[in-house]
C-alpha cells in the first residue's frame, strides 16, 4: 500500500515536471482565478461584517413631545416594551439629551450660547430584534408609534444598513457567477495539461493495460497530478491574496472603516482557507478526470 | 484453455474481420494461426485478450465467459495470458530491466520477489547481461526476447504472440519461435498469429488457417 502511493506520487510528481511550462500555465491559472474568487470572498465577507456590526449598534429613536407628562411618559414606555420587535429601551431626558450634545461638540460650546432654553427633545432609544430589522417591518412600527400620544418623531438610519447588506449580497451573487466561470476554464486548462501528459504515456499506459493494470491504477497519478495542479494553484492565490490584504489593511487602516473592522476580524477563516484549497485540489480532480476517462474509454 | 464458438466480428456495417469462427485450445498446446495480413488473426488474438468484444458468439478463456465478463474483471483475465507484438511495444525510456519491472509494480508484486522475476526470466531469454541497457541499443530479435519476457512476468496461463517474428532476419525468427517452443514445453499454453507459413511447417505444430474472417483448413 505504503509503495502504492510512493509510486502514484512519484509518477505524478514526475509527469508535473515533464508538462514544464504546461504545468505552470496550469498552476497560475488555477492562482489567478482562486486569487479573483479569494478577492471577492474577502469583500463579502468584510462587508457582511460591517454590516452586522451596525446592524448590532443599530437604535431606533422616538422623540417625545416637550409637554409630555411623566404619566404619559410611564404608559408609552409600557405601550413601546410590549412591542414584539422592542428587545430593550433607554430613556435620554431633555437634559441628557443637551450634556450629550454639548460632549460631542466640546471645544465649540460657544455655538450653544445663543440658544436660551433647551432646544433637544427628550427620547427613548430603542433596541430591535434582528428579525424585525427588515425595512418593512420597521416602516410599520414607525408607523404605529407615531400615531402613540407624545410622539412627537421617529427617526433612524437603517435604509443606510439595507444598501450595505445589499452591495453585499450583489456582489456575493458576482462573485459566485464569475467564480464560477473562471473555475470551469481553469478545470478545462488543467485537463488540457493532464490530456498532453496522458499521450505523453500512452505507451506505457497501453502496456500497463495489457498486462492487467486495474483503470484504477493507471488514473490515480494523472489525478494525483492534476490535484498537486489545483491545490498548489489555490495555495499561491491565498499568499497573494495574504500578502496584499496585509499591504492594503496597513496602508489605509486609518482612512478606511471598513479595513479597520477587516483588521479586527484577521483574514478569511482558516475553514474558509482549506476549503479553497480544497477546491483548487477537486478542480484539478475533475479537470483530470475529464482527460483520463476519455482516453481510458477506447 | 481457449473455446470459441460461433464468434463473427463486424466492424462498422459490412467489414466482416471473423465469420463464424469456432476453436478449441487444450491446455499446454502450441497453435499456429496462420494467414495473410487482414485474414482476422490479430483481431482474434484481440478477442481473447478481451480488448474488443465479438459481435456474436461466446468465448471461453480458462472457464470464463468473456462476453459476460464485467470490464472490472478485465484486468484479472489479462494477467493470466501473456501478450506478445510484432513492434515489441517496449518503452525507449527505461532499460530493460525497468521494463520488465513495470508489471511487477502494476500487478503489486513486493520488491524482492518482483527482481527475483525479472533476473529469472532475463536469464530464461539469455538477456542477463544487458538487464541495464536501454531497449533501442539491442538488436530486434533482443528486443523481442525482453517483450517475450515481459509477457511471462504474470507465470501466464496462455501466451499470445501477434506476429512476434514480422520484424525480424529468417534467423532470428527462427531464434524467437524457438523460444516459444520452449516456453510452450513448459506447460504455457501458446498460440502464435503470423503470416510466415514456411516458419509454421518447420516447426510442425497445430496450424489454423484464416482466410478473409473464416477458417478454412487446419494442420495436421
Amino acid at each position: 500500500m505504503r509503495e502504492k502511493l510512493k509510486h502514484i506520487f512519484a509518477q505524478a510528481l514526475m509527469n508535473l515536471v515533464r508538462a514544464g511550462w504546461g504545468g505552470l500555465a496550469s498552476i497560475a491559472t488555477i492562482g489567478t482565478s482562486f486569487l479573483i474568487i479569494g478577492i471577492f470572498l474577502l469583500l463579502v465577507l468584510q462587508l457582511n461584517a460591517l454590516v452586522a456590526k451596525w446592524r448590532e449598534q443599530f437604535r431606533l429613536s422616538v422623540f417625545l413631545e416637550d409637554r409630555i407628562t411623566q404619566t404619559q411618559l410611564e404608559i408609552l414606555e409600557k405601550r413601546i416594551q410590549n412591542e414584539a420587535a422592542v428587545m430593550s429601551i433607554a430613556f435620554t431626558s431633555k437634559e441628557e439629551a443637551l450634556a450629550n450634545f454639548r460632549r460631542e461638540l466640546k471645544d465649540q460650546e460657544s455655538l450653544l450660547e445663543g440658544l436660551g432654553d433647551n432646544p433637544l427633545p427628550a427620547s427613548f432609544q430603542l433596541k430591535i430584534r434582528e428579525g424585525y430589522q427588515s425595512p418593512d417591518a420597521l416602516r410599520r412600527l414607525s408607523a404605529f408609534l407615531t400615531r402613540l400620544e407624545g410622539v412627537e418623531d421617529i427617526q433612524y438610519g437603517q435604509e443606510w444598513i439595507e444598501r450595505i447588506s445589499n452591495a453585499a449580497y450583489l456582489m456575493k451573487a458576482l462573485g459566485i457567477i464569475i467564480g464560477s466561470i473562471l473555475t470551469l476554464g481553469s478545470a478545462l486548462i488543467v485537463s488540457n495539461t493532464i490530456r498532453l501528459a496522458v499521450y505523453a504515456r500512452a505507451g506505457e499506459i497501453e502496456i500497463m493495460r495489457l498486462v492487467g493494470a486495474t483503470k484504477a491504477y493507471i488514473r490515480a497519478p494523472f489525478l494525483v497530478e492534476g490535484m498537486l495542479q489545483g491545490s498548489v494553484g489555490a495555495l499561491l492565490a491565498l499568499g497573494v491574496l495574504f500578502a496584499a490584504y496585509r499591504y492594503i489593511a496597513a496602508t489605509s487602516r486609518l482612512a478606511s472603516p471598513l479595513f479597520s473592522i477587516a483588521t479586527d476580524r484577521g483574514f478569511l477563516e482558516p475553514s474558509m482557507m482549506a476549503a479553497l484549497v480544497g477546491g483548487g485540489a477537486l478542480i484539478g480532480a475533475i479537470g483530470s478526470s475529464l482527460s483520463v476517462s476519455r482516453f481510458l474509454k477506447t | 484453455m481457449i473455446q470459441m464458438y460461433h464468434v463473427y466480428k463486424t466492424y462498422g456495417k459490412d467489414l466482416e474481420a471473423l465469420v463464424d469462427v469456432s476453436l478449441h485450445v487444450q491446455k499446454g498446446e502450441f497453435v499456429f494461426l496462420a494467414g495473410s495480413s487482414g485474414a482476422g488473426k490479430s483481431t482474434l488474438l484481440r478477442l481473447i485478450f478481451r480488448d474488443e468484444l465479438p459481435t456474436s458468439g461466446q468465448i471461453l478463456v480458462n472457464g470464463r465467459n468473456l462476453v459476460r465478463m464485467k470490464p472490472r474483471a478485465v484486468p484479472h483475465l489479462r494477467r493470466m495470458l501473456g501478450i506478445v507484438f510484432q513492434d515489441f511495444k517496449l518503452l525507449r525510456d527505461r532499460t530493460v530491466e525497468d521494463n520488465l519491472a513495470l508489471v511487477t509494480r502494476v500487478v503489486g508484486m513486493p520488491g524482492p520477489e518482483g527482481r527475483h522475476r525479472v533476473a529469472q526470466l532475463l536469464k530464461l531469454v539469455g538477456l542477463s547481461h544487458k538487464a541495464n541497457m536501454p531497449p533501442y541499443k539491442l538488436s530486434g530479435g533482443e528486443q523481442q526476447r525482453v517483450a517475450i519476457a515481459r509477457g511471462l512476468m504474470n507465470d501466464p496461463l496462455i501466451l499470445l504472440a501477434d506476429e512476434p517474428t514480422g520484424n525480424l532476419d529468417p534467423e532470428l525468427a527462427v531464434d524467437v519461435t524457438r523460444l516459444l517452443l520452449e516456453i510452450n514445453s513448459r506447460g504455457t499454453t501458446v498460440l502464435v498469429a503470423t503470416h510466415d507459413l514456411k516458419l509454421a511447417e518447420e516447426a510442425g505444430r497445430r496450424t489454423v488457417f484464416l482466410k478473409k474472417g473464416r477458417i478454412v483448413e487446419e494442420w495436421p
